[in-house]
């Protein structure tokens, strides 16, 4: 285990030292001037100039990859072009909000998935199959621009139950997560029946079925188990993607999330916040895989990280 | 154990649903924003809602009229030669939020701190001609310059901040400090801030909702009390039939054009502009698709400013004449004008476009559209790589704008005249107002300028789009002023 934990740090520096070239590199390459996007049409190319000065924007490509990177291995992500404020503060003021939608999300999905897939699988080519196979397209077609507003039409406007967005009033967090865990949910409960079905095929499950265990034993205990390892896989992947920041349902619902921070730093091309944002993306997205990894080991115990024998 | 794992997960939910949130205290009057604000410095703020909030925190020493001329705010002003000003602060002036007097060691410091290159800040360069700021006692203060500008007293409006906030290095950004009629109570994350009125203590919360839709419906179920501007016209008809709320509108002065770049040779042809010109039917447009009080603009400057001319002769929507012109320029059926146009990915922008698209169609020009988002699109913009394309001059008060559009030495980067326009007449015009210390000849000459440039046809005037609130019907006071600003927020109550 230890030796999986050191490849998987090493590897994670590396993922680091990659994301953070690309990102620059690409977010300077993107056309677009942060000085414009600051001071508007108006401002007389004095003022342009000084402030590029100020903000080091006047420097070669390689200076300022080297300022960024040494900032970097200090822990500094630099200060926010347009608010003047310290990334990390900024980071760290949105991410609560990200991680609670994410949860939230990934909790509604596990809750709808789970009985969903195993009720498709179990009555396999019944009404409730259908059924449950429907919902699940349904759930993959419905953008989430589609779904949020209609969510809010409904609950929030009609009936009144919700707030319409905001992360302030109580409920907030409700229609968000319910608009980004639906998706998941179609996605999870699809998964849960084709590998519950492969898994009900296996001799074991045979086997535990002429013990005369009851049928519930069988499926939840048995065959479930066996069939949780994609699962798991795909929970991870979709957790380190939903921690990432949901762009579209934060913006629908101005959910002050990692996502909304992402889009809006990108459209007024501030650098080291988009430098910042997707740099801890991706630290997430491989911690959250090396944690998913580790999962495996305790699902299913043959598996054994980091030894090959 | 799944099934345990289940149930634990089922009790989680409820209780995940309740975290982090509280009640939003009702007393709280809630006003929606389409961008959130990004600096409360006013030496450093440029961005419209900010220098909007800035308005509230601080005050100025001058500001403007209806027309656009320079009005005594915090002080009064007084000419005592071509290069020397004297202002006298407002004996009724309000101290600062911390309770400290204002006075002219806090202007000193506010325009010095300005004016000293290394602070970069976006205002500099329309102050530079300020050779130095001399206190005379705390309420005089005067301003020698470097050359004379008959405008001078417009261009001192960036709010006043305290010399004593300024020497502790306090953050201006985290903690104004201002003597404005409101001071900053919270800004728990950027799009929602918290401002204090001083006179009542009536707290105001700035909400930034990107999404209109979203916007509209969170006024409609009470979250937001007031909306201004930013709403697609179909969303504003639907509010005006709501009970709960009132509409209200006035004329606005913020102008909308399209840009010809005369590098393209097909531009350079004035009976081509022209055709454009007559193919396109603004009046259809504005009542159609921008309604209210928006109107057909003809010039740069609207006629109600002091250097406007309301004598210019509409251009007329002419498919007939249109036609004509583009026969005389060599275009036909056959051999077609051909153009691209560039607008932002905003989708009433680009609606917008597709009906001048298709009337351009109509008379034979066959147009491509081209869309980007706003930093991409402005960049083309600014490096000259477009054919047609469509902007909006934002708040303009000072006719010096006629320079950094139409003069010929305006090209990016010292200037805005992106279409590379050149007329030497336009030149002299603009350099000779410029040298005109009386302000009634001035005006003469910019409205003279105005003529030539509607014939010109640098740009296509469209129009300038009207300003408009709506506001729950428990809150009273809210009023629109012409440039936009937030100003009747210090009016502002709730009725229960």
């Amino acid at each position: 285990m230890l030796r999986f934990l050191l490849y998987r740090l090493f590897s994670t520096l590396l993922v680091v030292f990659g994301v953070s070239v690309m990102v620059f590199l690409l977010i300077h390459m993107v056309p677009g001037d942060p000085v414009d996007m600051m001071l508007g049409e108006s401002a007389r190319p004095a003022d342009r100039e000084a402030l590029r000065h100020a903000l080091g924007l006047d420097l070669s490509l390689w200076v300022q990859f080297s300022q960024f990177m040494s900032g970097l291995v200090r822990g500094d992500l630099g200060v926010s072009i347009h608010s003047n404020r310290p990334v990390s503060e900024l980071l760290l003021e949105r991410a609560p909000a990200t991680i609670e939608l994410a949860l939230a999300a990934l909790l509604i999905s596990v809750v709808i998935a789970l009985p969903m897939g195993v009720l498709a699988a179990v009555r396999r080519n019944t009404l409730w199959d259908k059924g449950a196979m429907a919902f699940s397209l349904l759930g993959v077609s419905m953008p989430n621009f589609w779904l949020g507003p209609l969510l809010i039409l409904i609950f929030s406007v009609g009936l009144g139950w919700f707030p319409v967005s905001g992360r302030e009033y109580t409920g907030s967090l409700v229609l968000p997560a319910i608009t980004l865990g639906t998706a998941l949910a179609a996605v999870l409960s699809r998964m849960v029946r084709s590998s519950l079905l492969e898994v009900l095929g296996e001799d074991f499950v045979r086997t535990a079925r002429a013990k005369g265990l009851p049928e519930r034993i069988v499926i939840w205990k048995h065959a479930l188990l066996n069939a949780l390892l994609p699962v798991i896989t795909l929970l991870g992947l979709q957790l380190g993607v939903l921690l990432g920041g949901a762009v579209i349902t934060e913006t629908v619902f101005s959910w002050p999330g990692l996502g909304k921070l992402t889009i809006d730093a990108i459209l007024r091309r501030d650098y080291p916040v988009v430098q910042g944002t997707i740099l801890v993306i991706s630290v997430t997205y491989v911690v959250v895989n090396m944690l998913t990894d580790m999962v495996y080991g305790i699902v299913d115990p043959r598996i054994r990280l980091g030894n090959p024998k | 154990m799944i099934a345990r794992f289940l149930f634990v997960l089922l009790l989680a939910v409820p209780l995940l649903f309740s975290q982090g949130c509280s009640q939003p205290d009702s007393n709280i009057i809630r006003f929606g924003l389409s961008s959130s604000p990004l600096r409360l410095d006013p030496r450093f703020a440029t961005d419209a809602t900010s220098s909007r909030l800035n308005r509230l925190l601080y005050e100025r020493l001058t500001d403007f009229d209806d027309a656009s001329r320079a009005i005594p705010s915090l002080a009064n002003w007084q000419q005592l030669s071509p290069l020397r000003y004297r202002f006298v602060l407002r004996p009724n002036r309000r101290s600062f939020n911390n309770g400290e007097r204002l006075t002219s060691a806090d202007v000193k410091t506010t325009y010095d701190f300005v004016l000293n290159k290394k602070n970069a800040s976006p205002h500099r360069s329309s102050l530079v001609l300020i050779k130095y700021v001399r206190i005379i006692d705390p309420d005089t203060i005067e301003f020698e310059l470097n050359h004379a500008d008959a405008l001078f007293p417009s261009y001192l409006v960036i709010g006043i901040v305290s010399e004593k906030a300024v020497q502790r290095g306090v953050n201006l950004d985290q903690h104004p400090a201002g003597s404005g009629p409101f001071t900053m109570r919270d800004w728990p994350e950027e799009g929602r801030l918290q401002l204090q009125r001083r006179r009542d203590k009536q707290v105001f919360e700035f909400v930034h909702i990107g999404d209109s839709t979203v916007r509209t419906l969170k006024l409609l179920r009470g979250e937001i009390d007031i909306l201004q501007n930013d709403l697609p016209r179909e969303l504003v008809n639907k509010l005006r039939q709501d009970d709960s709320v009132r509409v209200a509108n006035r004329t606005g002065s913020n102008f909308s054009y399209l840009g010809f770049n005369f590098l393209q040779p097909q531009f350079a042809d004035r009976r081509v502009r022209q055709a454009v010109m007559h193919a396109i039917d603004r009046k259809s447009l504005v009542r159609y698709v921008l309604g209210g009080k928006t109107r057909v603009a003809e010039s740069i400057l609207p006629p109600e400013h002091w250097a406007g001319n309301d004598a210019i002769k509409a251009y007329r929507f002419d498919p007939g004449q249109s036609r004509a012109l583009l026969k005389q320029a060599g275009y036909d059926a056959e051999h077609p004008l051909r153009m691209s146009y560039k607008t932002s990915s905003d989708p009433f922008r680009i609606r917008i476009a597709t009906i001048i698209q298709q009337q351009l169609a109509d008379v034979g020009i066959k147009v491509e559209l081209v869309s980007y988002d706003w930093a991409t699109f402005y960049g083309d913009i600014k490096a000259g790589r477009f054919q047609l394309y469509s902007l909006s001059w934002v708040g303009i008060k000072s006719p010096d704008i006629l320079r950094y559009v139409f003069h010929s030495k305006a090209v990016p980067p010292d200037g805005a005249n992106r279409g590379h326009y050149n007329n030497p007449l336009v030149d002299r015009l603009i350099e000779r107002a410029e040298r005109e210390a009386d302000m009634d000849k001035r005006a003469q000459l910019y409205r003279e300028l105005l003529i030539i440039l509607h014939d010109d046809l640098p740009y296509i005037p469209l129009w300038y789009e009207e300003h408009f609130s709506i506001v729950r019907k428990n809150i009273k006071g809210y009023q629109l002023t012409a440039d936009g600003s937030y100003d009747y927020l210090s009016e502002v109550s709730r009725q229960n």
